[in-house]
């Protein structure tokens, strides 16, 4: 027999005083796993979401400051980039990534993987922006890869009809379908050729709402651009890439093109979203010491009601360090036993709450967590348990024996 | 012979709301090993004052307690922790068991805190729980047992570290005539073979009878 084994004994004969102190232990420890589980997870959620439509890269063609005063909303005609520039610019981008992450020293960067979860390769959506006279009505015609817009404009969303499927069919923003009463099937007449209306837009409160849209080979051999394009959106589909550094070297390496960032608002949703879990765990942590201090008074209190059984062991020669390490032996396995059912709760709970703040959540609960759970658990007892310890140790065999 | 206990001028004074409360009273006593002595006196004589001056357990106002050569009151803690752990076995007036524990772990509990744990502890628990009658309830917990069967767990529990000095405080209090006599017959082997030192103290007269010297104590003092 060892003192551990002692300890263990009376854990286990003292049922209730050892469920009701790992119950408090249990519930602050349920309440950390659960907003780990669920911050964690919810995280992985929102880098997708940051991933797939928080940074991109706006790539346009280096103009002068009468060209760009022409424009409106970083739209506009006149000026191109090479349609045979896109390899190298792409080519650019993705070596700068890649420099970019192993600068930063964090992750080692692998084709679609970022950190060990799988997001999907940067898109490059070209656009070739041309005016023309549509129903009597001015408008800028947009070229574009459907395919690739559709991940670039996300949020695009047919209100009437189909996106195009053929070169000879174009997609219309709801505001100039509503404004020259044109209608799904309807013919226009654009340059020399005429096309046919498959689809309407839902409205996106942007310049896409007055726009008329067909397939970039269309646009370029309707007006004469062949091999030319106004702008390419990049959407990097992964969190926290270095997109500056992808900025920067191709406004450095490709000649008449500029290059910017748009990832900052991203960057700044997921600051939000750390912070906040920030402060819900300094909450957690707060109600973990609140815990503690309920095990405190529950320890001292069963010391007071083994005072005899402390005098006892003293008188039966056990030594200072010797009654310590029983204590924290009882408290250990009373944080062990919180830990193991707190954990229990909080990935039950994650489940629960998880859903409810992130739609499409996958509750991921890693191994590690079990493990921090009991280590939680035994470390917030021990530490509570440690001056009630101390002081069952310098109880004077006298005092506790009144008989003697 | 080698003296197992030298006491010497041993004072405990209690201040009780100003009043001085002399418990011991000059107490002067020399034991040889393996003697077989009993003190007995009324209530409030001061007898287990004694017992737990002698056993480390409530420090002397003054005088000098000395067990097999050590001044027990010059140890620290873990100095007087280690002699009560090897040399002495306690056997308390009341009930003082580990409710938790069973039977057999109550009587092997004072080995895990010997600086050599070793052997076959249950082996030797069981020999002397099965000398005092209760080979059957080894297995059992405290409060599955009757007064008196406390009472032999707690004394067979006193000889688990082979101590030196036995120092029992009406060890017979709970057990009818026939329980006390075999105790008593227990502890006169005990004391034959290993030469054990036994202080009883007691105001039984008739247990008292049993032992080899009879003390008296009265308000604080001890008389011959």
């Amino acid at each position: 027999m060892r003192i551990y084994h002692v300890a263990l004994k009376e854990v286990s004969k003292r049922k209730i005083r050892t469920i009701y102190t790992a119950i408090g232990i249990a519930i602050a420890v349920s309440m950390l796993i659960s907003v780990i589980i669920t911050a964690s997870s919810g995280e992985v959620e929102i880098f997708r979401v940051i991933a797939r439509y928080g940074h991109s890269l706006t790539i346009m063609p280096a103009e002068t400051k009468s060209q760009q005063s022409l424009k409106t909303f970083g739209i506009g005609t006149g000026s191109y980039i090479p349609e045979d520039a896109m390899p190298n610019i792409e080519k650019t981008y993705q070596k700068a990534i890649v420099a970019g992450w192993e600068k930063m020293g964090q992750l080692t960067f692998q084709e679609g993987t970022i950190g060990g979860a799988a997001f999907p390769p940067p898109t490059f959506a070209p656009r070739l922006y041309e005016e023309a006279t549509v129903k009597g009505s001015d408008v800028i015609v947009g070229g574009v890869m459907l395919e690739k817009e559709l991940i670039s404009r996300f949020w695009w969303e047919i209100s009437e009809g189909k996106f195009m499927a053929n070169d000879d069919e174009v997609i219309l923003g709801k505001l100039f379908a509503v404004i020259t009463e044109t209608k799904v099937g309807d013919i226009l007449e654009i340059g020399q050729s005429k096309m046919k209306v498959s689809g309407i837009l839902n409205e996106t409160d942007s310049p896409d709402d007055y726009m008329v849209f067909m397939s970039l080979k269309t646009c370029q051999k309707i007006f004469g651009k062949h091999n030319k394009i106004s702008m390419i959106n990049v959407r990097a589909m992964c969190p926290k890439c270095p997109l500056g550094d992808a900025a920067i070297a191709i406004n450095k390496e490709i000649l008449g093109v500029r290059a910017t960032s748009q990832s900052e608002i991203a960057t700044a949703q997921s600051q939000i979203f750390q912070k906040t879990a920030a402060l819900l765990l300094s909450f957690v942590v707060a109600s973990l010491i609140i815990s503690a201090i309920g095990v405190f008074n529950i320890i001292l209190g069963s010391i007071h009601s083994r005072l005899r059984d402390i005098g006892l062991l003293k008188a039966m020669g056990a030594s200072r360090s010797q009654l310590i390490r029983l204590f924290l032996y009882e408290a250990a396995l009373i944080g062990i036993t919180g830990g193991i059912i707190g954990f229990a709760i909080g990935t039950g709970l994650s489940y629960v709450i998880g859903p409810i703040l992130f739609k499409d959540i996958v509750i991921r609960v890693n191994p590690l967590f079990f493990l921090m759970a009991i280590i939680l658990g035994t470390l917030t007892t021990i530490a509570a348990s440690i001056y009630p310890a101390i002081y069952a140790s310098k109880i004077k065999v006298a005092e506790a024996f009144k008989s003697l | 012979m080698d003296s197992m206990l030298v006491i010497k001028d041993i004072w405990k004074i209690y201040d009780i709301g100003g009043e001085k409360l002399e418990a011991l009273r000059s107490v002067n006593l020399e034991i040889e090993k393996g003697s077989f002595i009993s003190i007995v006196g009324h209530s409030g004589s001061g007898k287990t004052t004694l017992l737990s001056v002698i056993g480390g357990l409530t420090e002397p106002t003054r005088g000098n307690v000395s067990i097999e050569g050590t001044d027990v009151w010059s140890l620290n803690d873990a100095g007087l922790s280690a002699l009560r752990n090897e040399k002495i076995g306690f056997i308390f007036q009341f009930a003082s068991l580990i409710p938790t524990l069973r039977v057999v772990d109550n009587v092997a509990l004072p080995v895990i805190f010997h600086k050599d744990n070793h052997g076959d502890v249950y082996g030797r628990a069981e020999k002397i729980l099965s000398a005092l009658g209760l080979s059957k309830k080894l297995n059992s917990f405290p409060s599955e047992l009757s007064g008196g069967q406390q009472r032999r767990v707690a004394i067979a529990r006193a000889f688990i570290n082979k101590p030196a000095i036995i120092l029992a405080d009406e060890p017979t209090g709970d057990l009818d005539a026939q329980s006390e006599s075999e105790v008593m017959d227990f502890f006169s082997e005990i004391n034959e073979k290993e030469q054990t030192t036994f202080l009883l103290v007691t105001h039984n007269m008739d247990l008292a009878g049993m032992t080899d010297r009879i003390y008296h104590m009265r308000d604080g003092a001890l008389l011959d």
